[in-house]
């Protein structure tokens, strides 16, 4: 385990959250990939060794093994800097229009395995003091967080139905600690969160999508995959909560509602591997788009991947973290 | 039918009268002769039987017997007269005197004339013969039929039928002659099974059975006498013990798929462990050798390997391969030891591990067979997979099984080849490991369906019409249908 990270880190951090096996570590490996693929100038940095050496390995197994990145397995404490062009800083009446500084947030993740919170049976092989010291870092790293990512798995959801059972506890606790702190403001949390609803490549969430008419291609995307707009993306949301294995999944949405401000909150339909493009027409083919392919017992990745979304939320974030900077509450 | 001369019962009046007073009988009436001779008296009582059959039963009654216990009085009389059997008034009696100089018979006759008014007659011999011959001579008081089974509508169902053998007044020494085919009978064998009708109900009057190879047979049914038909042309026919209800449950509801020439497609999957590729080539191999030595026309023989989708950019797809098409079985067979030899196809990655070509394989098999019935007569092409894994999509689908490079849609090639005429189905299918075999197997194993460690060849020959069912047994002989 980690000690806590050099305390020269930006303090806006981001925290990920999410059910074991949401995608999160998929997500920050397909982070790297997609920033790189950016024209501008975006990188993620750790911000120590461990955290690095976390994120490359993670990276290449992604972009060179085409294998998906472990799952945790390990109790982790993760940190990196997400760095950015930034924007020119809006003309005040006190100083003049300069350069823009660069964009700099902090990202967090407590890499844990599933059970964390949850009230069911434990089945982690670590002993209780580890187990409470694990969710006080999480719980700190949410308290210190003004941005949340919080990936919600359809196809998990679809086949467990655990969403509601990993976000519920750690939610309640969070609200505790930020009243005990003085921080809710109108009774609700203070953080951004972008809901990030995963896997948007496997055909399910696709052909739902598709279905409820709330596809489009953006007219600058060579390859024209179809995305969900951050408008509509609440609308697939719920609808996908209705194949929630449980039928608890509504109680995610109704949560997210609640207890964070709705203006605060976005929803993001993402894919972190996306869509499989054939080499030679180098575009989305409605026949064969899939970039899964089953191998022994496990899942790889077929072609290269072309993460969708994955940046928008983070930037969605930064900017949203950035302003509330600028304009202290 | 024939019939030979029947001799005449007797020309003398007794036996006319005899005959007449025999054919006269009704089915509960009863006929009694009594003969009374020098050393005794015989009583001979007719009846019917359910079938119409005139049968006789006699019992003497020697008068050294009759004085031994009665003496010659009152008391012999009495005994004689219960001795005689003598039918209600109304019931015909014949007497016969065939020692009119003996003082005891003329005594004894003259009691039964008192007990009975009674036609009597003189005869010069016994006339035990006499009534033998009336009653052989007898003609038929009730049609005599031939179990037989027959089609009955579309699908090989069966009914059970008769065929005519003798008409009522057929007399002994008539024959017939039919044609039937017989199909395995199981244990017994075909059975010749002559019945009478009680209005609808067939009773049964004899069963004589022969183990004898299936095909087409004359024969020749006799009327030996009334109640006994005797048959020729059944090699090994032998009496049969059995009851109507025995017989009956041996009769199965379908006649058995008819075998002949046909097209055996052997569609095999070569990909996957070496064990289960190398055991499917096995089956294969069974199959076709087990069809060369069948009594049927051999088949013409296709082999077909097809394997798994290869979605390596790297790997180029290897194409299904048709090793022999409409080819010898030898030919097959020799296919066959290349596949082994080459053991499960592996090369290359990522090859699909859930799914293989089957729609590739039944897009070849679909434009072979259609070349082949633009050029001839359709026929009859059986389509024998032998493998497990699913077929792809022929677009993404929810299923996660990317689809086919190909872009063959394994629903509309199978509805094509299902409804192209003389095409069956069938499959030997070993469980897949992540569970149950994928539905189109059942489409795949329409006709017959058997499962790689539990292979019956026999059954799946027969369910796919090359081979004649061992389960299937057909205990009567089948109406000709050329007949």
């Amino acid at each position: 385990m980690q000690p806590d990270p050099k305390p020269g880190r930006p303090a806006h951090d981001i925290a990920m959250w999410g059910a074991p096996g949401s995608g999160k570590t998929t997500l920050l490996a397909a982070l790297d990939i997609a920033l790189m693929r950016k024209d501008d100038d975006w990188r993620i940095v750790g911000s120590d060794p461990a955290s690095s050496e976390f994120l490359i390995e993670r990276t290449n197994a992604l972009s060179t093994g085409k294998v998906f990145p472990e799952a945790s397995q390990g109790l982790e404490h993760y940190h990196w800097t997400l760095y950015g062009p930034g924007e020119r800083h809006r003309r005040r009446w006190w100083r003049r229009p300069g350069k823009p500084e660069p964009f700099e947030v902090g990202v967090g993740m407590i890499d844990a395995p599933g059970g964390l919170f949850s009230a069911g049976p434990r089945r982690l092989d670590y002993g209780p003091d580890v187990l409470d010291d694990l969710r006080e870092r999480m719980l700190n790293d949410l308290v210190k967080s003004l941005g949340i990512v919080f990936l919600f798995d359809p196809i998990r959801e679809f086949e467990r139905g655990d969403a509601f059972d990993h976000l519920h506890p750690p939610l309640k606790r969070l609200t505790e600690r930020m009243r005990d702190l003085g921080r809710l403001t109108g009774g609700r949390l203070p953080h951004h969160v972008a809901v990030c609803v995963t896997k948007f490549d496997d055909p399910r969430v696709l052909e739902t999508a598709e279905k409820m008419h709330l596809l489009a291609s953006e007219p600058d995307d060579p390859y024209g995959f179809p995305r969900v707009s951050h408008d509509d993306a609440r609308d697939l949301f719920r609808q996908l909560c209705d194949l929630s294995a449980n039928g608890n999944a509504d109680m995610v949405l109704n949560a997210l509602g609640r207890y964070f401000h709705p203006d605060r909150v976005r929803f993001f339909v993402t894919s972190s591997i996306g869509f499989y493009v054939h080499p030679q027409t180098k575009a989305f083919d409605w026949h064969d788009y899939q970039n899964l392919l089953p191998e022994d017992d496990d899942l790889r990745i077929r072609g290269p991947i072309h993460p969708i979304n994955v940046v928008e939320p983070m930037l969605w974030l930064g900017r949203r973290l950035a302003a509330e900077k600028e304009s202290p509450r | 039918m024939t019939r030979d001369p029947v001799p005449e019962p007797g020309e003398d009046l007794l036996g006319k009268t005899l005959a007449r007073a025999v054919a006269g009988l009704t089915a509960t009436g009863r006929l009694v002769v009594v003969e009374v001779a020098a050393d005794g008296m015989t009583t001979f009582e007719i009846h019917r039987d359910e079938h119409g059959t005139a049968l006789g039963r006699q019992w003497p009654l020697p008068w050294i017997t009759l004085t031994a216990e009665h003496g010659w009085g009152e008391d012999a009389r009495q005994a004689l007269l219960r001795a005689a059997g003598l039918p209600a008034p109304g019931s015909e009696v014949i007497v016969a005197c065939s020692s009119p100089e003996s003082g005891t018979a003329l005594q004894a006759l003259e009691w039964l004339r008192e007990a009975r008014t009674a036609q009597v007659f003189s005869t010069a011999a016994p006339i035990a013969g006499l009534v033998r011959d009336v009653l052989v001579g007898d003609p038929l008081h009730q049609s005599y039929d031939l179990v037989v089974m027959r089609p009955a509508g579309a699908g090989g169902r069966l009914e059970l039928a008769g065929k005519l053998l003798f008409p009522v007044g057929a007399r002994a020494g008539t024959r017939t002659e039919l044609t039937v085919r017989c199909e395995p009978g199981g244990e017994h064998g075909t059975a010749l099974a002559v019945v009478t009708r009680q209005g609808r109900e067939p009773r049964l009057l004899s069963v004589h059975s022969a183990r004898v190879a299936p095909g087409p047979y004359v024969v020749t049914a006799e009327l030996v006498r009334p109640g006994r038909v005797r048959f020729a042309g059944l090699p090994g026919l032998a009496a049969d013990g059995r009851t109507w209800d025995d017989l009956l449950a041996d009769v199965p509801d379908r006649l058995p798929p008819r075998t002949g020439p046909a097209h055996l497609i052997c569609a095999v999957e070569v990909c996957g462990p070496d064990v289960k590729v190398e055991e499917r080539l096995g089956r294969a191999r069974q199959m076709i050798a087990f069809l060369s030595g069948e009594p049927a026309d051999t088949p013409r023989v296709s082999l077909v390997a097809y394997g798994a989708h290869s979605f390596d950019r790297s790997v180029r797809d290897r194409p299904v391969e048709v090793v022999t098409w409409q080819a010898t079985a030898e030919a097959a067979l020799k296919g066959l030891d290349g596949l082994e030899e080459r053991g499960a196809v592996t090369q290359g990655y990522p090859y699909h591990p859930h799914a293989a070509q089957v729609e590739d394989m039944l897009a070849t098999v679909a434009a072979r067979l259609s070349r082949s019935m633009s050029r001839s007569s359709p026929g009859r092409h059986v389509l024998l997979t032998i493998g497990d894994r699913r077929p792809h999509p022929g677009r993404a689908d929810r299923s996660g099984v990317l689809p086919c490079p190909q872009r063959h849609d394994w629903r509309s090639l199978l509805a094509y080849l299902e409804h192209l005429p003389g095409v069956a189905f069938g499959a030997i299918c070993d469980q897949p490991e992540d569970g149950p075999p994928h539905r189109i197997w059942r489409h795949l194993g329409a006709q017959a369906l058997a499962h790689l460690d539990a292979l019956d060849l026999q059954g799946l020959a027969a369910g796919l019409g090359l081979a004649v069912p061992a389960a299937v047994h057909v205990p009567f002989p089948l109406l000709d249908e050329t007949e």
